[in-house]
């Protein structure tokens, strides 16, 4: 397993030298920010079951906060996308102080509401945000006087943002705190019984899913150039949410992989543009009617099977 | 720990629901490194009795002490943390979770070790672990299920499951352990099994409260027995005279004194 992962890091820090094309490489730049934030709506919905669809909300905002940051406050992009976590992260604790008192399915309403909300603002506060028509002309984010603009160099800086998150986020989902939130997940009252403050678990995991998808926003903003109220659009929480499902609420590699192939997918896909999004959706009818806990639930049960019949002998 | 002081002590409890009371004027007593049995008809409020004393309803009227302690509106955590642990009728266990994790999880919330410390992995997390797992391993060859340690609790049977839930109310070594029913839907052998780990870990310095149906049970291992009728206590003794005596039988059987 280290080896596999050392060699996919390797294989994708060396491809911008073989591959020229830019359009490959803006592939790889969305797909890295949207591993990102798969992964991170994992800890909140994969971990702890809380259907959080204010996921969207905390990338819109932290796109938002990083610009306006940058253009209007003159913080320098360094500085700016770190604060935009935060702030995505102290909003989170915000919402979800109320939020998380309700339960799940409430939860799921309210976020969608905070999420709604939000658009709403890019839209109307014109002042801060610039309205519908967006903040065009976004300056590129200079490292050691190295201009970070186009396709290549991007690349480079979501790849290494994605692999530090990740890393972070890997020795997240194999820590203790992580299995404390599984153990919530399947049994909130034994849980509380053996002396277990659910509500302190939920407001970290949902503070971290804000945090790193606020910055994956920001970065994305930078790169496109220009933000507007689209940042909020609905395809990205359902993109999102495709991948933790298909991959396996809770599992880290399993999200991993569905995020990687279902970020490639829908491009490769696009040998027949009439067909694309047909076969993209019998893809994911294939994936909810053959293996409905996604692929790392799906080997789970394969494994389960294999020992249940061992264990009778 | 003062031994004059009683390890739990219940005093005027009342719990209502819509008007009705389910428990009303219920006050008992349970001494240290004891086996106490409660025992009562359906709606007698064993449930609600033990709900209440371990966090999961708020009482309207009345006192719980644990040791001395008043823990009458905490939260079921901060309860557990003081040392009353329960269990729950219906079977709750971590089903996605192997034994031997189900066992490590139950210790978690007890040990010092906070957030930044089991994120980076720090000594202190690992001995944690360490000393838990020795607990586990006991615990597991106490149950008789080291075969299973290892796979997930899903695919174990209704009996086994109850003997895992038996066995994460200990792991933390608690004062006084609450067990809602331990042997309902449980078949014999394994009956006399769950009996014998009860009185090895009485015998150990652990203390429970036993609710159940299974009247034998309850009189074979209880040093005192509590009889609960219509949500208060009726009477209390060791199994010898609760048996015998007329109006529990009436009670509880049905059969006129």
């Amino acid at each position: 397993m280290p080896f596999l992962a050392v060699t996919v890091v390797a294989v994708a820090a060396f491809l911008p030298l073989v591959v020229t094309s830019s359009y490959i490489l803006s592939v790889g730049v969305t797909m890295f920010l949207y591993l990102v934030a798969a992964m991170s709506l994992n800890v909140i919905y994969g971990l702890l079951g809380l259907l959080s669809l204010a996921h969207i909300a905390f990338w819109g905002i932290g796109g938002y906060f990083t610009v306006i940051a940058v253009m209007d406050l003159g913080l320098s992009f360094w500085v700016a996308l770190p604060l935009a976590g935060l702030f995505a992260g102290v909003v989170s604790i915000a919402v979800g102080f109320p939020a998380l008192r309700l339960n799940r399915h409430s939860f799921v309403v309210v976020t969608l509401i905070f999420a709604l909300l939000t658009t709403l603002v890019a839209r109307d506060w014109v002042s801060l945000t610039r309205g519908p028509m967006g903040i065009p002309g976004i300056p590129s984010p200079y490292f050691f006087g190295h201009e970070i603009a186009g396709a290549y160099s991007f690349y480079y800086l979501a790849g290494a943002f994605a692999l530090v998150s990740l890393l972070l986020l890997y020795l997240f989902f194999t820590s203790r705190i992580a299995d404390t939130m599984r153990a919530i997940n399947q049994s909130e009252d034994l849980a509380r019984s053996q002396g277990v403050n659910p509500t302190a678990y939920k407001l970290l995991a949902f503070f971290l899913s804000a945090f790193f998808t606020a910055m994956a926003g920001g970065i994305l903003a930078f790169n496109q150039r220009v933000i507007d109220p689209l940042i909020f659009d609905f395809f990205f929480m359902q993109a999102f949410l495709i991948m933790v499902i298909v991959g396996g609420r809770g599992s880290f590699v399993g999200v991993l992989v569905a995020g990687a192939v279902m970020s490639i997918l829908p491009e490769v896909l696009r040998f027949s543009v009439d067909l694309r999004m047909v076969l993209y959706g019998l893809a994911l009818l294939a994936f909810v009617t053959w293996a409905p806990n996604g692929l790392a639930g799906w080997i789970r049960e394969r494994r389960e099977e294999r020992l249940r019949s061992e264990l009778r002998q | 720990m003062n031994s004059a002081t009683p390890l739990l002590e219940v005093e005027g409890l009342r719990k209502s629901f819509a008007g009705v009371h389910a428990v009303d004027n219920m006050s008992f007593s349970v001494a240290h490194n004891t086996i106490t049995g409660v025992i009562g008809p359906n709606g007698s409020g064993k449930s609600t009795t033990i709900d209440c004393i371990s966090g999961f309803q708020r009482p309207n009227a009345g006192r719980i002490r644990l040791d001395g302690r008043d823990i009458t509106r905490l939260t079921p955590q901060k309860i557990a943390k003081a040392g009353l642990i329960r269990t729950f009728q219906t079977v709750h266990i971590y089903e996605a979770m192997t034994l031997r994790e189900n066992l490590l999880q139950a210790a978690r919330p007890f040990q010092a070790s906070g957030w930044v410390a089991d994120f980076l992995r720090l000594p202190g997390m690992r001995r944690e672990v360490d000393a838990a797992m020795v607990r586990a391993d006991e615990l597991v060859d106490m149950i008789g299920l080291r075969k299973y340690y290892d796979a997930p609790t899903r695919i174990l049977s209704y009996g086994q499951k109850k003997l895992v839930a038996l066995a994460a109310g200990l792991m933390p070594k608690p004062r006084l352990l609450v067990l809602d029913e331990p042997v309902a839907g449980v078949n014999p052998t394994r009956i006399r099994e769950i009996e014998e780990v009860i009185l090895n870990l009485h015998a150990a310095g652990e203390s429970f409260i036993i609710v159940e149906h299974n009247v034998e049970f309850v009189m074979r291992l209880c040093e005192r027995v509590i009889v609960f009728v219509g949500g208060s206590k009726m009477t209390e003794g060791d199994p010898k005279s609760v048996q015998q005596d007329a109006r529990v039988l009436e009670a509880y059987l049905g059969i006129p004194a």
